[in-house]
């Protein structure tokens, strides 16, 4: 049958006509094969123009009809409807080509125009006769719908949403409903108060059985289409669980402070907080950030912010408690922790780290250890032997006595503490705090027996015969590393390790007048400053690198120096010599530095010939220490390192010998205290379920994959902190220190610890001290909750996800964030609510605390349109700014008294709402000065007066007025995640950074994802009962597709044509949507139609060419190729 | 003799660059007629024999215009049609046709006045550069190349 072509071209009043010679084009096309009747007509969209091409069909018998008018995006529909009403099958039947937008509209000149509409129209012919009749699928539609946003827009869509009976889900990031309308005090032009009229929509939606309400929510991903979508929540983890009964009794123990975002900082708020008293729901919620770097940093993970806090709020006994919980002796490591916290301490990009090692100490001076909480467990009945009483040995013990386990320690010398009593000089270290933290160890339960040593007195196997569950080797590094020099066994060479032995724990004053220390570290910084006070008259350190790659902590070396210790660097041993036997000097070598080495250090290179000879009476190596294992092996079979060390499943911390585990220096080789506390706490989990008989727990561990490691989400440093100087400890004098073993640090001042720990920028949020759990008397607080992931099933959502107010700090003339009394309309809303920093005073800022507020204002400027209708920041207008600033006019008025004098400086009055015009007049009757003149600048005088100055152009003077306060009223702007959320959703985004609405008067609130609703600000700025109006519009659609339960969606999806298909399969890997399956007895792949959304990326790529877009096939294509380029 | 028009053709998706011509319309921002629009769902879906074909029949240049990367309406199809385009390129230049005569545009929806900048700038380097060696109707019978291939 040969096809009988209808054509249409539309005048579309004249904005097609005044280029197009509509009629030419409708005599050309009639001139075309298979064209029985063209014409031209005013509206082809109005009823006429459609019945015209109704009766056409029926009369001219037509099979084909095309349409040349506007987008196929604005009246497809319309047409194809037509065409069904008339009989045919609209996908078959017609075709319409865009002769407006992309013709009439974008060409200048007539003739071009029209042959452009001539050449399009010519496609359109060519196209329509190969097209083929399609049928549209029907699903049936979920009634849920998902509204994202919670302020007047959300609320109100949802319970209109719920009232018709449906389910609405209602999802807000913030921690509470009620979005920005919320946070304002009144609402013009009424001046009804927002929370009267908004806080009975929150109560609703927090109610309504109809409404699954989720606050502190965000939704991360969409799939589905109109009908039926499948969404993904993220319930963001609060931490309170629901039976909290918003008492606030927690935040007022809470020792952490941020502003608070809902007052827009204007007032601060708890790390455990409710944004404010009516929020809803009534549930406090915990901030809570990446975990602090301090945290991360110290290899025990100790909660450093924790104690921080505790310290800066005078808390000494929960600071003490929570350093209890990972580090077994608080005053050891609060004096002799290298503290690689304060290293990544944030705070030093403002000024320098918080002192953290010394309010440790300070915590653990003031603290109580026996008021530190053990937890209540049941005992275990198995039996542990913890060999060796250093740090990491009284961790091990106990913190396993914690758990419940029995504990006995067996030490080799006389007293416990290992390196600790040995090692660490009494200056730095004090007997009496190492014996106190011990006895406290002790008291809980733990069995000590000393002066016996493994290999030597007992053996593994008799502690087994003992009855000993298991076995714990923390026997230490204690013994010396050689030099390997000639003449390093005369007399008068003493090892670094048994010199400070010796001198600790018998005081035996064994230095001789001049001594030479050889080695960098901190054991050497040890030696010297011990020979120092043993009766040496000079000590030299011999370094063969420079000062700068020391391994001595800077604290000591500096405090070598003051102590009158020569630095001798860039200089090795050679050989010691001697006279009779002793020792009367070390010949020594100069070194040069050369390439760096593998650890990224400069190798010294000695340099030939610079031998020389340096005098002395004592030579103190202290270049290392390995571990004593020949006693331990020849009992067992272990396995050691080339480094002479244990062997040890780095997880489990376990030996070679089942059971047996090893951690600390005999592990490590020489090492820090912490870090032997670090592996202790390994070794602790490691038994205890070696004794559970959860060991295959490593292995699941080790099984998950490495976390991603992502940006860390800190607090940000806030941009007012000033810099205050680093607390110091007082230090003994450096020439009494030289006579005595007494203690060097003497401590921080409370004052100076507690400023110190003001410092703390609380990087990590809430700090986790805890006080909360213990202080909620409904014990709804749980630190351990987290995110918890939902997927719910909707057929429709409405996006109301509202707009940002534009930041002015950028607008320097306006002085936003650098004059005190320069104010934001939304903090002026702030101030004026009765629930805001100054319960609903309009007052000035103090000059000098931005967060204190003193006496209401004399005067002050309104500015309108600041980053509105403004070529360099937004062209369109804000819609609310005047209305609102007359608001303020009137509120200053009425609270602050009538001769407070008020001046607006507006551009054009926009009082275009009902009632607004005469909100207008009557606010002028107040007095109000109404300026037409944008500022141009404000400028802060001395006593914090503000100059404004601007151009009246009513009168075209220049005028410049003293105010003591300013307002600016900034745009509304997208949201900084407008295009996530278009990304999210598939829907788009305007010039104006604002959603786009599928139509801007006839589809105000759709979007061309079918499903996918606007509502409110997120689609462009307007008022309250703009939005709640749209919001009930919204809601009207989702109801409309939600009662009707069935959707039809259009039919152009793939088609994989099996005559043709070879069953390459690489259509299956292109398919975004895993729509394509492959039918294994045919050999062939088949698209899924329920799941195909006809994108085409099979048929753009199908080297066979059986995959096919429905509507958009290569005949059709090339018919439209072949229209627009060949006559 | 009257000024060489070239003749392009667009391939649009109808999501971001096609909704951006019409948002140039509505704007009336007017520009060269030498394009004609072909309405695509997808940037992905262009087939690279529909712009092979369209230069067979002697289109001067073609213009294939998608939803920035990350915004594609379908997640990642205009992501397909740039690897497409940059293979479909080389192959074009073994037959002669310039690589400046193949254009593969990022446009939104709401970049109507970016849509005007890419059509006066491409048809401004396609003057410059002339008609296609198979544009026959500009070139005549002199076009060794359309000879060959017609």
């Amino acid at each position: 049958m040969s096809e009988r072509i209808g054509f249409y071209i539309c005048h579309c009043g004249i904005n097609i006509a005044y280029r197009v010679r509509v009629a030419e084009v409708a005599a050309y096309a009639s001139t075309f094969p298979g064209v029985v009747v063209a014409r031209d007509y005013l509206f082809m969209c109005s009823d006429p123009g459609q019945e015209l091409i109704e009766k056409d069909i029926k009369s001219f018998d037509l099979t084909r009809v095309v349409v040349a008018s506007c987008s196929p995006r604005m009246h497809e529909k319309t047409f194809r409807a037509a065409c069904g009403r008339a009989g045919l099958n609209p996908y078959h039947a017609f075709h319409m080509v865009c002769v407006r937008e992309h013709g009439s509209w974008v060409t200048e000149n007539e003739d071009e125009a029209t042959e452009k509409a001539r050449v399009i129209v010519r496609a359109g012919l060519k196209r329509v006769s190969f097209q083929d009749a399609l049928i549209p699928s029907q699903f049936s539609v979920n009634s849920n719908t998902l509204i994202v946003g919670g302020g007047i827009a959300g609320m109100q869509a949802a319970i209109d949403i719920a009232s018709a009976g449906f389910k609405a889900y209602l999802v807000e990031k913030a921690p509470t409903v009620g979005g920005h309308m919320l946070q304002y005090d009144k609402a013009f032009p009424t001046l009804d108060c927002t929370a009267c009229i908004g806080t009975p929509k929150m109560v609703a939606v927090g109610q309504d059985k109809n409404i699954e309400l989720r606050s502190y929510a965000e939704v991360e991903h969409v799939s589905g289409f109109v009908g039926n979508f499948q969404v993904t929540i993220n319930n963001k983890a609060r931490y309170i669980k629901t039976n909290c009964t918003g008492c606030g009794d927690c935040a007022k123990v809470c020792p952490v402070e941020f502003p608070n975002e809902w007052d827009v900082n204007t007032k601060m708020r708890k790390a455990i907080y409710l944004s404010f008293p009516q929020a809803v729901p009534v549930r406090y919620v915990i901030d809570k950030k990446s975990t602090a770097p301090c945290r991360i940093s110290c290899p025990a993970g100790t909660n450093v912010q924790g104690y921080v806090q505790m310290v800066k709020t005078g808390n000494y006994q929960q600071a003490l408690n929570i350093i209890m919980e990972r580090l077994p002796l608080p005053g050891v490591l609060g004096r002799v922790c290298p503290h690689p916290c304060e290293a990544d301490c944030r705070r030093a990009q403002v000024d320098s780290a918080v002192s953290i090692r010394d309010l440790k100490r300070f915590a653990a001076d003031r603290g109580r250890l026996e008021d530190v909480p053990m937890p209540v467990v049941e005992e275990i009945d198995k039996k542990i032997a913890v060999i060796g009483s250093g740090p990491v040995g009284l961790t091990v013990a106990y913190y396993l006595r914690r758990k419940g386990f029995k504990i006995s320690i067996f030490e080799s010398m006389e007293k416990p503490g290992g390196m600790l009593r040995t090692g660490i000089p009494d200056y730095r270290l004090p007997p009496s705090i190492l014996d106190q933290e011990i006895n406290h160890i002790l008291s809980k339960g733990v069995e000590l027996k000393t002066g016996v040593a493994l290999g030597r007195d007992f053996t593994l196997a008799g502690l087994k015969e003992q009855g000993f569950d298991a076995v714990f080797l923390g026997i230490g590094a204690h013994v010396p590393v050689k030099m390997n020099i000639e003449h390093e066994d005369a007399e008068g060479v003493v090892d670094a390790v048994l010199f400070l032995k010796k001198e600790n724990l018998e005081r035996a004053g064994s230095a001789k007048k001049r001594v030479v220390i050889i080695g960098g570290g901190n054991v050497a910084m040890d030696a010297a400053r011990v020979a120092v006070r043993s009766g040496a008259q000079s000590v030299s350190v011999v370094y063969r690198r420079t000062e700068k790659e020391m391994p001595a902590d800077h604290e000591e070396i500096e405090g070598a120096k003051e102590e009158g210790i020569e630095f001798i660097t860039l200089t090795g041993p050679k050989k010691v010599v001697t006279e009779n036997g002793k020792v009367v000097g070390i010949e020594c070598i100069k070194n040069e530095l050369g390439p760096a080495d593998a650890g990224g250090r400069r190798r010294p290179v000695p340099v030939e010939g610079s031998e020389y000879v340096i005098a002395c009476d004592m030579i103190i190596p202290a270049i290392g220490q390995s571990v004593e294992t020949a006693p331990v092996i020849k009992d067992a079979p272990f396995e050691l390192t080339a480094w002479g060390t244990f062997k040890v499943d780095p997880d489990t911390m376990q030996t070679s010998v089942p059971g047996v585990f090893a951690a600390g220096d005999a592990v490590t080789g020489p090492a820090t205290v912490v870090e032997a506390v670090a592996g202790g706490h390994k070794v602790v989990t490691a038994i205890e379920r070696y004794l559970k008989g959860q060991m295959d727990l490593f292995e699941a561990e080790r099984k998950e994959e490495a976390p991603v490691s992502v940006e860390p989400d800190y607090v940000p440093i806030p941009e007012n902190a000033g810099a205050v100087a680093r607390a110091r400890a007082s230090f003994m004098a450096p020439q009494s220190r030289t006579s005595t073993f007494d203690e060097v640090d003497l401590g921080l001042s409370e004052a100076a610890a507690q400023g110190d720990a003001a410092k703390c920028l609380n990087c990590g949020g809430c700090c986790e001290c805890k006080l909360c759990v213990d202080t909620c008397k409904a014990k709804a607080i749980d630190h351990d909750i987290k995110d918890e992931r939902e997927i719910v099933d909707v057929g429709s959502i409405i996006i109301a996800t509202g707009f940002d107010p534009l930041d002015p700090t950028p607008m320097s003339q306006y002085g936003y964030g650098k004059y005190t009394n320069v104010f934001t309309n939304l903090e002026f809303e702030r101030l004026s609510n009765a629930t805001g920093p100054t319960l609903g005073k309009l007052l000035k800022r103090d000059l000098n605390d931005r967060l204190k507020f003193t006496e209401p204002p004399k005067s002050v400027a309104i500015l309108h349109c600041i980053g509105s209708r403004d070529i360099n920041y937004h062209e369109y207008c804000s819609r609310t700014c005047c209305m609102y600033a007359l608001k303020y006019a009137h509120l200053i008025k009425d609270k602050c008294g009538h001769h407070t004098e008020v001046y607006n400086f507006y551009i054009d009055m926009r009082c275009f709402g009902k009632g607004y015009e005469e909100f207008y007049k009557k606010v002028q009757s107040e007095g109000v000065r109404m300026i037409r003149g944008k500022v141009g600048s404000i400028k802060e005088g001395p006593n914090g007066m503000l100059t404004v100055v601007a151009e009246d152009t009513l009168s075209g003077r220049m005028l410049a007025i003293d105010v003591e306060m300013a307002i600016l009223c900034t745009a509304m702007e997208a949201r900084t995640n407008a295009p996530d959320v278009m990304r999210k959703f598939g829907i788009g985004i305007g010039a104006d950074g604002f959603f786009q609405e599928e139509h801007p008067k006839l589809a105000p609130v759709s979007t061309p994802s079918s499903g996918v609703f606007l509502a409110g600000a997120c689609q462009g700025p307007k008022d309250i009962p703009d939005t709640v109006a749209q919001a009930k519009g919204a809601a009207a659609e989702c109801m409309a597709l939600s009662a009707k339960g069935i959707v039809e969606v259009p039919p152009m999806i793939s088609w994989i044509d099996p005559d043709v298909c070879v069953g390459c399969q690489v259509c299956i890997g292109l398919c975004p949507y895993t729509a394509i399956e492959f039918d294994d007895f045919n050999r062939i792949s088949v698209v899924n139609s329920a799941v195909c959304k006809g994108c085409g990326s099979c048929a753009g790529h199908c080297p066979s060419g059986a995959a096919k877009v429905r509507h958009f096939k290569d005949q059709q294509i090339f018919a439209e190729i072949d229209g627009l380029l060949l006559n | 003799m009257s000024e060489f028009e070239p003749k392009i053709v667009g391939f649009f998706c109808n999501w971001c660059t096609f909704t951006a011509a019409d948002l140039a319309g509505t704007s009336r921002l007017s520009y060269p007629h030498n394009i004609k629009i072909i309405r695509m769902m997808c940037s992905g879906m262009v087939d690279p024999k529909y712009v092979i074909k369209a230069f067979l029949n002697g289109a001067d240049g073609v213009l294939i215009g998608g939803c920035w990367p990350g915004d594609c309406h379908y997640i990642n199809g205009n992501l397909k049609a740039r690897r497409r385009v940059a293979m479909l390129t080389e192959i074009l230049k073994e037959y002669g046709i310039d690589e400046k005569r193949f254009w593969l545009r990022w446009i939104a929806a709401s970049e109507g006045t970016m849509l005007r900048e890419v059509v006066n700038d491409m048809t401004a380097k396609l003057k410059e550069l002339g008609p296609s060696p198979l544009n026959r109707e500009a070139l005549g019978e002199k076009s060794e190349k359309a000879k060959m291939i017609g």
